[in-house]
């Protein structure tokens, strides 16, 4: 950087000078990234409120002419069978990825916290098999699932969803917990142990709060996986009235035409959620708890 | 309040004694400091006796109870941790509270007792806060409160003092100290400071290598230390050790240095050596008792001053004699240089004398 060289006689102006130049490509290249992520959310949006033949105009209107909310309506309204439809595949969703969740979090949290403080014949090698699973692509596990969940009678049902999630899903959640409760110090299930507290006791009430950021991250990412995942729900569910959203949504590609305002209204409220979710959960990210909790 | 009692107590992880064999009582009242430098397995005791490890073998008594089998909240027992271990999603009150609302106490017993403990450690304008806003002083008074709350039979504390900055530090030992004398408290206090332990405790237990090495009053051990382990790691500077060679001339005991040099004994040390297993005799002499002479007297020993560590009221010069660091203190008056020559002489009523290959103390009869 040869300029800056120039322009600046102390060295300590030309440090300075440099972290700015780095820092402004940091910038730059965020900004790019921030584009890259937020523009097809907005197509998405302003498409979806356009109607059908706007969505199709060459060149594209950047903003609709006559802005309507028609797909909305048409998706959330019961009486008709669009509607009827989403909101069914919205509510299959909204369970699966529900009860995933929760039985995500009650399996993590004690397979977490038993590989963080206990040390028991095997741990080493059933946490890193824990993690085996993730090194390959899930579609590997497609055609063995498949004829499992039929061996179990589970076809065509939403368990065999939950239950595939679950498998997918916990592996990165134990692993993500044991490093919370790996940051929880000991000492504190001890004085509680000493205070009077049994060991579940002083998990419960020392160790579970402490822990809420991971649970809730936890959560979030299991919750994420099962709202998103495709190619299972896609193969598993046939039946009409058990698909999840994203089967569900490709039913707006028809052989002739695609509703293209209402497969993205639909993208756009399927988004929702997930969205809402982090916002109402991110505030416990903020701070790590511990703090103050023992002097190093 | 309640005695203590430790018989042969230990704790093995595969094939390493952490905790070997470790025999001794704690009276009731009793303030009693474990001491050894990191990992001679003081705090391992500590958690075996609170119950937080399981004990390999041997017994714990506290009160009438044989407690091995106990969980640590039926021993009725609480301990300040090294990193004070506070809650730190709880308020000082929570805290306080917490080991008193396990217990079931109704609400207005609990209120109470958590307001007279943060009036007795004067932090009655603390009771809202969380601990990350406190200083280190405050967080470790919290974490005593919690442990004096309770009114327990028994305090282990594990090097409480050791996060806190040394003025701080000075004056939560005069305050522990002053707690213990008020309450009467049975006390277990792990250390690896030996001045806490001599300048706090009633007896003070030393180990090493998970080996109880000696349990006795500070000024006992001070006075009287079983072996040069004892002698070397108890008083500052540390005891200087003299590896020397015993052997007769004239019909008279006399150690002599493999330098050259060689002092006779008094009657009663001669008693000493003549019982060491070999000829090697280490001679342990504490600094006060050795008299820094700048010119040759009768019996004493030339050496070089290595380093001069004026303290203020007192300087230490160090020497090397016969191979090993010598520590001498003077008065600040008396100026010496390093490199400068000096001879030493040696009290032959306050030295100490070693076996030279068992390295316990050598006694007179």
């Amino acid at each position: 950087m040869s300029t800056t060289a120039e322009t600046a006689p102390l060295a300590l102006g030309r440090r300075r000078m440099r972290v700015d130049g780095w820092r402004w490509t940091g910038r730059i290249f965020l900004a790019f990234m921030l584009l890259y992520t937020a523009v097809p959310m907005i197509w998405m949006l302003i498409t979806s409120i356009k109607s059908g033949f706007a969505a199709m105009q060459f060149p594209p209107q950047w903003w609709p002419d006559e802005p309507t909310l028609a797909s909305y309506e048409k998706l959330l309204d019961p009486q008709n069978s669009v509607g009827q439809d989403f909101l069914r595949f919205f509510w299959n969703s909204l369970f699966v990825s529900t009860v995933t969740t929760i039985l995500s979090v009650i399996v993590a949290v004690p397979a977490a916290y038993a590989f963080s403080r206990f040390s028991f014949p095997g741990r080493n090698f059933l946490f890193f098999a824990v993690l085996l699973r993730n090194m390959f692509p899930a579609v590997i596990f497609l055609v063995p699932l498949f004829i499992l969940m039929r061996l179990l009678g589970l076809m065509n049902t939403h368990g065999s969803l939950i239950l595939t999630y679950l498998t997918f899903g916990l592996p990165l959640a134990i692993w993500l917990l044991k490093g919370f409760y790996d940051n929880i110090p000991v000492q504190l299930e001890q004085a509680a142990r000493i205070d009077g507290a049994t060991r579940f006791q002083a998990f419960i009430l020392i160790v579970m709060p402490l822990s809420t950021p991971g649970i809730i991250a936890t959560a979030i990412y299991s919750f994420i996986g099962a709202w998103n995942e495709y190619i299972y729900a896609y193969t598993f569910l046939t039946k009409n009235d058990q698909l999840t959203l994203p089967v569900g949504i490709q039913r707006f590609f028809s052989e002739n035409t695609t509703d293209f305002p209402g497969l993205m209204a639909a993208s756009f409220m399927m988004s929702v959620p997930v969205v809402v979710l982090f916002l109402v959960l991110q505030r416990y990210f903020v701070r790590a708890l511990t703090e103050g909790a023992v002097k190093h | 309040m309640a005695h203590v009692v430790l018989k042969e107590l230990v704790k093995a992880y595969g094939s390493f004694k952490a905790v070997n064999d470790v025999s001794l009582t704690v009276n009731d009242g009793e303030f009693v400091a474990l001491v050894g430098p990191s990992g001679c397995g003081k705090t391992t005791t500590l958690n075996l006796v609170a119950g937080l490890i399981p004990i390999t073998s041997g017994d714990i008594v506290i009160g009438d109870r044989v407690v091995n089998d106990l969980d640590p909240k039926d021993r009725d027992i609480a301990m300040v941790f090294q990193n004070y271990a506070l809650y730190p999603q709880k308020s000082v009150y929570k805290n306080l509270a917490f080991p008193l609302q396990m217990r079931k106490l109704p609400r207005d017993e609990i209120d109470k007792k958590v307001k007279e403990a943060a009036r007795v450690l004067d932090m009655e304008h603390l009771l809202e806060r969380k601990p990350r806003e406190l200083s280190g002083g405050q967080q470790q008074r919290v974490a005593l409160g919690r442990a004096l709350v309770r009114d327990p039979a028994v305090f282990l504390m594990d090097e409480p003092l050791s996060n806190l900055d040394a003025k701080l530090r000075v004056q939560m030992r005069s305050e522990i100290k002053r707690f213990h004398q008020d309450l009467k408290a049975t006390i277990i206090y792990v250390t690896h400071d030996q001045l806490e332990a001599v300048t706090m405790a009633d007896k003070m237990a030393v180990m090493n290598g998970g080996y109880l090495q000696q349990y006795d009053s500070p000024a006992q051990v001070f006075a009287h230390p079983v072996n040069m382990f004892v002698a070397s790691f108890i008083g500052s500077p540390a005891m200087s050790l003299i590896p020397l060679q015993a052997s007769t001339a004239n019909g008279n005991s006399v150690l002599t240095s493999a330098e050259g040099w060689s002092f006779e004994l008094s009657p009663r040390n001669a008693q000493k050596v003549a019982r060491a297993t070999t000829r090697k005799v280490v001679l342990g002499a504490r600094h006060s008792t050795i008299k820094l002479r700048k010119s040759a007297v009768a019996g004493a020993i030339p050496a070089k001053a290595y380093t001069v560590e004026p303290t203020g009221d007192v300087t230490f010069v160090q020497a090397f004699l016969s191979g090993a660091i010598v520590n001498v203190s003077v008065p600040p008056n008396i100026a010496v240089a390093p490199d400068e020559q000096i001879w030493l002489e040696f009290d032959q009523e306050r030295m100490h004398l070693f076996d030279g290959e068992t390295e316990m103390a050598l006694k007179a009869n």
